[in-house]
């Protein structure tokens, strides 16, 4: 397995949108790496091995990170209130 | 049952529901243990064109725990990979299938297998088995003419010692599945039902069906804690807790872009299967997915089912008069406990002792060092065959009845002198002979496989 360092996974987050759950491929994430989301009408190819982010506990700001077969789950609560933007939805909304 | 669709979640996935788990020392290589996991329950088999088979999304596993602490010393797994030769017709073949590379085959199936001993100082998986080609599912006369020959090709011996095949098979586990889940019906019995009808002979609906198999024969002193087969039943060390389990990974996707599916995340269990029945006919509807979920290390949480079964306190109520005694026996159940949770320790049955310790835990306990039955009884040790179950299991053991009498209290005298079982508890019986080709007298001992042809549906 590829491990899943904080800085891919922050740039692989940063572009997913969508939902509160976000699948991102490395490859796309270089892309855009600040700013808000944007939406893509045509994603590309569904990458072999995606990475897989869900916010687990908003209120506690965690989000598990899955590659391959292994899954991270970290405490970042910026990551978590862009993606509770990206998702639309509010933290009450994501709490456990 | 035994476990075939037994919880809400894995009802609803077949490829990944551990039917039956088997395990037994070898009758015809008794140097050897046989563990046999089935899957998809209820196979139709005339279920084309997209016949059965194993999920290529799905970790198989079988576990043996050599030392008692309910955890696995010893993990086989099981991953499959589907090829499909010819994209453009709807067959599952195009000819006969007279060999395993036949290219009128279209939907072929192969699979890895890897074991993994622990502890150790890095447990690593270790490919022990590469591309092992699994048989067609039995089609019919003019598809699979000779699937004897088919299926015995899939028989692999691996470098590593161990025999494996990975295939369709008959379902030897046999049971009034109709009668059972009207309200406890037992058809010759039944004229004593709650809600009467004549005693009538009973009917075995999987007489007729398929499922998938794993099995594997594995020289007993690869299993046993200190490498040696050993010959003491009497000693701990001739013990194992054997169970199987299905994994998927933790997520899936499902891509409507790219026509995609894959499976990311850890490999977490969906299904499990030890002793037979046991989520079942023991857990509570809303407790059996959690069941499936956890290992046989947790079982602890458990245990006040087994301590107190429900079917001991409906069997009174269905059969009005028939259990008094055991209407009135309310204390925990100390011989189930034993029988399930942590094997019967020595002193209790004269001879016999499959127990693993103290920790509660569902596996079948297999007591290596007792040598195959040259007259084995389908009751096992309530039958005086210590070679059957429970101490592991055979595919021809009658778990059912034996399990129905041990719940109705028959051998709750073992651990309370005290106590006098009905004597409903030793006759009560589910009424069914399994027919001649269900098992075979070599592994891997289930029959073959019922054709869709001449099978009815």
């Amino acid at each position: 397995m590829e491990p899943v360092d904080r800085r891919r996974f922050l740039k692989s987050a940063g572009v997913a949108a969508g939902a509160a759950a976000v699948v991102g491929a490395p490859g796309i994430a270089r892309a855009a790496t600040e700013g808000d989301a944007e939406v893509v009408d045509a994603p590309g190819a569904l990458a072999k091995q995606p990475v897989v982010v869900y916010v687990r506990d908003a209120a506690r700001g965690e989000v598990t990170v899955m590659h391959g077969e292994h899954a991270t789950t970290y405490r970042d609560r910026g990551l978590v209130r862009r993606l509770l933007k990206a998702a639309r939805v509010t933290e009450s909304d994501a709490r456990a | 049952m035994s476990s075939h669709r037994e919880a809400p979640e894995i009802s609803k996935d077949p490829v990944a529901d551990n039917t039956d788990t088997y395990a037994f020392v070898s009758p015809d290589k008794p140097d050897t243990v046989t563990i046999i996991t089935n899957y998809i329950p209820l196979e139709n088999p005339a279920g084309g064109p997209n016949f059965f088979e194993f999920g290529d999304d799905v970790l198989y596993s079988i576990y043996i725990d050599n030392d008692g602490d309910a955890r696995p010393n010893i993990t086989y797994q099981f991953s499959f990979s589907t090829q499909l030769r010819n994209p453009n017709t709807f067959l599952y073949n195009t000819g006969q299938i007279g060999s395993l590379d036949d290219p009128n085959w279209n939907k072929r199936q192969f699979f890895d297998v890897t074991k993994t001993t622990t502890p150790g100082i890095r447990p690593f998986p270790t490919v022990i088995g590469s591309q092992l080609a699994s048989p067609p599912c039995n089609i019919g006369p003019r598809s699979t003419p000779n699937y004897a020959a088919l299926a015995q090709a899939a028989v692999h011996t691996l470098p590593s010692g161990e025999t494996v095949f990975a295939g369709q098979r008959n379902d030897g586990f046999f049971v009034d599945l109709g009668a059972i889940f009207d309200l406890g019906d037992l058809r010759p019995f039944q004229n004593l039902h709650l809600i009467p009808s004549a005693a009538a002979a009973s009917v075995d609906p999987l007489a007729t069906l398929n499922v998938h198999t794993i099995a594997m024969q594995i020289p007993i002193k690869n299993l046993t804690q200190d490498g040696k087969a050993p010959t003491d039943a009497t000693s701990s060390k001739s013990v194992l807790g054997i169970w199987g389990a299905a994994s998927r990974q933790a997520v899936q996707i499902i891509d409507g872009f790219d026509d995609g599916r894959r499976g990311i995340g850890p490999w977490t269990q969906v299904s499990r299967l030890g002793n037979p029945l046991f989520n079942e006919v023991i857990v509570p509807l809303g407790k059996k997915d959690q069941w499936n979920a956890t290992p046989p290390s947790s079982d602890s949480a458990f245990a006040q089912y087994v301590r107190q079964p429900e079917l001991a306190r409906l069997l009174p109520v269905l059969y009005p008069g028939v259990f008094p005694n055991l209407a009135k026996l309310t204390a925990d159940r100390a011989d189930l406990v034993a029988i399930l949770l942590t094997g019967i320790p020595p002193g209790v049955v004269p001879g016999f002792q499959n127990f693993t310790g103290t920790t509660l835990a569902d596996m079948l306990r297999l007591n290596v060092a007792i040598p195959p039955a040259t007259k084995p009884s389908s009751l096992g040790l309530l039958g005086g065959d210590v070679a059957g179950f429970p101490n592991g299991r055979r595919v021809f053991d009658d778990v059912v009845t034996i399990e129905l009498r041990a719940v109705a209290g028959a051998t709750y005298p073992l651990v309370s002198p005290s106590y006098t079982a009905d004597g409903a508890a030793s006759v009560i019986t589910e009424g069914l002979t399994p027919a001649a080709g269900r098992y075979q007298s070599t592994f891997p001992y289930l029959g073959l496989p019922h054709d869709g042809f001449s099978t009815p549906s």
